[in-house]
């Protein structure tokens, strides 16, 4: 499913040429999966506000030149009308071959900006300059070198949790005089997860876990938990001076936390607030949990995912609460 | 926001293109010009704040005032154009964003066509190609500095200047055989559809309207061309190459004018134009003055031309631009033998009381004399025999010119002696005029035309004799016989100014080939000429219908070979070599790939091996030993062996496997 953003604002004679080619284009190729190549049929040339203005100039230059039969100011109008004319296949060729490799987008908390990575690589045919990348503003511009790849960033403001799916966006090009524009639309299946946002002042986490305690958390910490052979990027405060001193060789202390009993984020801890509210406050525990490294198991109404840790348990909750309902 | 180098490239190509008119401005007006533009520079390098809009009005009007008290008003063409440059120069002071950059530049190609109206000469093409180099290169780096606009900065790339001037100029030599086909055959209006101000062309050298004797005077300095002569058969002898301008009846004791009559008066006869001599093309050169010249007696009236009573060619509007005209003269033309009462009046006619002196010796002359030709070959024995001079530099007359010259100072140059014999004519009561024009040309053997420089200017005169007419007199004959036969310059014994050699005219003289060729094909190349363009073809004729046609039908020619051909001019290379190992490699994969093998980028060298050596097992071991040999080139700094590794790829063979 592809969303076209409603205009906001009334259009320019231009942009509703632009927009009437892109829902045509549309209708005819459907979504596309990358890798794909941009292609003759797929990309469009139109001229600039620039350009227009700049034609209607010739024309001008190119009445006089006529009327006074001034062959000189002729010859100059008859140069850059047909250079602005090679400008449109040079820009039709600075877009066309133009390899899209792959799409992503890593899942973001609701608010934040949605970041979709457009990868995009160049074979050895030419060089490509002044390449923009753009919802319906550009918002990302970049050269590409022979044998090379890059990616193009794109925003999306988030305003919901559950699948954003990336609205389509176009590879375009002014290059090389900025009197014409060529574009292609890309329609992506891309969707970026959207998580509902943490709930700013959550109440503390819970400590109803049923789980044992797991193991402490090494590292920084205020008890001492052993002494361990020192290893360069120890701090000097953690040196144990006199044990080392005993064995004739470095031992650092080591530190840890202790740990806390593991949490059981219950949905019906939260009774009495409404399903977004409740949805953001577990958001925020499972991020204070992870946070603190402790086993945390979710329930919700409809599912339940058991006691875990860990980056990929993370991504199961926090998905679990993006799409709960939805 | 505009980058340091778009706004030094806008910057550029705005004072390039406001060179020929900075030239050409009134001294005072080029620091008002100026001072925008390095005001814009300084705002660049010191980062200054744009000035306040109150302030940039305020600068607007004092330059425009400025403007309009040096020309008087904003009529007429250097005024206009005065008025644009300095516009475009105060537009720099608010040009802060891309959009007013590109506008800038912009108008700066329309300024570079309008300078056109002024001179289309070769240098011009130096003019030009500056002009749309420097615009090309500009509207390219804004380009690049609105598409990184996005960004906070634009990443580096390898397209340094020298990429842009190249990308530039491969850009215009590929957009010049479509120009060119564009110009040849884009139809063009046979009339204007609106007229060229009167007062088109900056003050241009050339025979004036009235003679004071001493104003030719200025011309002889000028070496610029007046015009140029193809002749269809061969060039006449210098004694006949007398080129007919501005005739001169009436006379008020210092200045001799045109007269409204014979101005007004159209010749009743004419030539017979199959009987004349001479047949000849006519490259005339802008004079801003009606004359058209041509040898006497023009037996043809060009277009919206008239040809009056005394033979003067008068065009309907001022000559503004180069005008090419077809002619035949015929010497041996009689002209009016017999002579209307008003113009022998006008032809007799002399103001009272002037150069009482030459009015006795006359008187005495009349007495002694039988006939007007005693009268006419006393006169031009008197010039001969009496110690006259040439020269350029003859003492001022006063009051009595006539008298002055004949009896005191005796020097001068041929308005002197036209003036002088025409009123001793008039004294002893023969009808005489004053004839101006060109006398003689250079002969230019490589082009075999004529070149008729100001410096060739003449003044004769032209005596009524009953039964035969209208006859040329030249009394610098008399004098100066060089003068005719060798030319005005060459005549003088002296050089005219300090640079003046001979060599250098000889040169000037042939370089002027490459002018009269420009001026045929490109200057003078109008709506006639181009229906004329395939002749060599057989079609004589191609009316605008055809010649669109023509046009269409050669651009897609022309258009289809720079398709093929553009893709290698315009091509980036980049500036690094393509890695060779890499090279190395990907000939070894084609290998592989020919024997049916397919593989991924994904793929390492060494998971490939695994792959190839798994479809293809003849092969394994090299294929494993090219794989390791390759990790070990591309990873370890001193184990690998890039010329082993080579040998091995190139002698890597698939052989087919046995029993297959």
């Amino acid at each position: 499913m592809v969303t076209v953003a409603t205009p906001p604002a009334p259009r320019s004679f231009v942009s509703s040429i632009s927009d009437r080619i892109k829902q045509r284009v549309h209708k005819k190729r459907g979504p596309m999966t990358p890798p794909f190549e941009l292609a003759y049929r797929q990309i469009f040339v139109l001229p600039t506000k620039f350009g227009w203005g700049f034609g209607f100039m010739l024309i001008f230059m190119a009445l006089g030149g006529l009327n006074f039969n001034n062959n000189m100011a002729l010859i100059l109008v008859f140069l850059l009308a047909t250079i602005a004319q090679l400008t449109t296949l040079i820009a039709y060729r600075n877009l066309s071959g133009l390899k899209v490799d792959s799409i992503h987008a890593e899942p973001v908390f609701c608010g934040e900006y949605a970041h979709f990575r457009v990868f995009a690589s160049n074979g050895n045919e030419r060089q490509r300059f002044a390449i923009q990348a753009g919802f319906r503003q550009a918002q990302d511009c970049k050269n590409f070198k022979l044998n090379s790849y890059d990616s193009f960033l794109l925003q999306r403001p988030t305003y919901k949790r559950g699948w954003l799916e990336m609205p389509s966006f176009r590879l375009e090009t002014r290059f090389p005089l900025g009197l014409f524009k060529a574009w292609s639309w890309i329609f992506p299946q891309t969707r970026c997860l959207v998580y509902p946002a943490p709930a700013r002042k959550a109440p503390p986490l819970p400590k109803t876990g049923h789980g044992h305690s797991g193991p402490a958390r090494r590292g920084d910490g205020d008890e001492v938990h052993g002494l361990r052979k020192y290893q360069p990027g120890d701090s000097r405060q953690r040196v144990a001076w006199r044990a080392s001193a005993r064995h004739d060789e470095l031992y650092s202390m080591e530190m840890e936390t202790p740990r806390e009993d593991a949490c059981e984020l219950d949905w019906d801890l939260l009774r009495g607030s409404e399903v977004e509210k409740r949805l953001s406050i577990l958001t925020a525990w499972v991020i204070a949990a992870d946070h603190k490294q402790l086993s945390y198991s979710l329930i919700l109404p409809d599912s339940a995912i058991p006691v875990g840790k860990g980056d990929s348990h993370r991504s199961r909750c926090l998905e679990a609460l993006a799409l709960y309902l939805l | 926001m505009l980058n340091r180098l778009s706004v030094l490239w806008t910057v550029t190509a705005l004072v390039i293109s406001m060179l020929p008119q900075l030239a050409s401005m009134p001294f005072h007006l080029v620091p008002i010009t100026l001072l925008p533009i390095v005001w814009r520079l300084m705002a660049e390098f010191r980062q200054w704040k744009p000035i306040p809009m109150i302030l940039r009005v305020l600068a607007t009007a004092l330059a425009v005032g400025a403007l309009v008290t040096t020309y008087g008003g904003l009529m007429g063409r250097r005024a206009a154009v005065s008025m644009l440059v300095l516009m475009l120069s105060l537009k720099l002071l608010e040009t802060f964003r891309i959009r007013d950059a590109r506008i800038v530049v912009s108008l700066s190609l329309f300024l570079c066509a309008t300078q056109f109206l002024f001179s289309q000469g070769i240098p011009m093409i130096i003019y030009i190609i500056a002009c749309l180099l420097s615009s090309l290169i500009s509207f390219m780096y804004l380009q690049r500095c609105e598409a990184f606009s996005v960004l906070d900065e634009e990443p580096e790339s390898d397209r340094k200047l020298l990429t842009e001037l190249g990308f530039g100029a491969s850009l215009m030599a590929l957009a010049l055989p479509i120009g060119i086909t564009l110009f040849l055959l884009f139809p063009r209006w046979g009339s204007p559809l609106w007229g060229l101000p009167e007062d088109a062309l900056d003050a241009r050298s050339g025979l004036s309207d009235s003679m004071t004797p001493g104003s030719i005077q200025n011309l002889f300095m000028d070496d610029s061309p007046a015009f140029r002569a193809k002749f269809e058969g061969g060039v006449p002898r210098n004694s006949d190459l007398y080129w007919r301008g501005p005739v001169f009846w009436n006379f008020d004791g210092s200045t001799w004018e045109v007269s409204y009559l014979s101005r007004n008066l159209l010749a009743d006869n004419k030539p017979d134009p199959e009987k004349a001599p001479f047949r000849y093309d006519v490259q005339m050169e802008p004079t801003e003055q009606r004359w058209l010249f041509a040898l006497d007696y023009p037996a043809l009236t060009p277009r919206r031309t008239k040809m009056t009573v005394d033979y003067q060619l008068i065009a309907s509007r001022p000559v503004t631009r180069l005008l090419s005209y077809t002619m035949a003269s015929d010497p041996g033309f009689q002209d009016s033998p017999v002579l209307r009462q008003t113009l022998l009046r006008a032809a007799l006619a002399l103001p009272e009381g002037f150069n009482p002196r030459t009015a006795a010796m006359m008187a005495d002359w009349r007495k002694e004399a039988g006939s007007d030709s005693e009268i006419i070959r006393r006169a031009l024995q008197h010039f001969n025999q009496q110690q006259f001079h040439y020269t350029l530099n003859p003492p001022l007359l006063s009051q009595h010119t006539v008298d002055e010259f004949l009896f005191d100072t005796k020097e001068g140059f041929c308005e002197h002696y036209a003036s002088a014999f025409t009123v001793m004519m008039r004294m002893a009561g023969i009808p005489a005029r004053v004839v101006t024009g060109y006398q003689g040309g250079f002969y230019n053997p490589i082009g075999s035309y004529l070149l008729v420089r100001q410096s060739d200017a003449h003044a004769w005169s032209e005596v009524w004799v009953r039964g035969s007419g209208w006859t040329r007199i030249d009394p610098t004959a008399a004098v100066a016989p060089e003068r005719v036969q060798q030319g005005a310059v060459d005549s003088l014994e002296q050089r005219r100014y300090l640079l003046d050699f001979e060599w250098l005219r000889n040169a000037r003289n042939t370089f002027d080939l490459f002018q009269r060729g420009w001026n045929n094909w490109v200057i003078t190349f109008g709506a006639d000429r181009q229906s004329r363009l395939f002749s060599i073809f057989g079609w004589e004729y191609l009316g605008p219908a055809k010649l669109v046609i023509a046009m269409i039908a050669i651009l897609l020619i022309t258009g289809a070979v720079i398709f093929l051909v553009a893709p290698m001019l315009l091509k980036f290379r980049s500036s690094r070599k393509p890695d060779p190992l890499l090279r190395l490699w990907g000939k070894f994969i084609k290998k592989l790939e020919k024997a049916g093998f397919v593989s991924h980028p994904s793929m390492g060298a060494m998971e490939l091996a695994a792959n190839a050596g798994g479809q293809l097992k003849y092969e394994s071991d090299a294929i494993f030993r090219i794989a390791e040999l390759y990790t070990l080139c591309r990873y370890s700094r001193d184990m690998g062996n890039e010329a082993e590794l080579t040998e091995l790829i190139n002698c890597f063979e698939i052989r087919s496997a046995p029993g297959s």
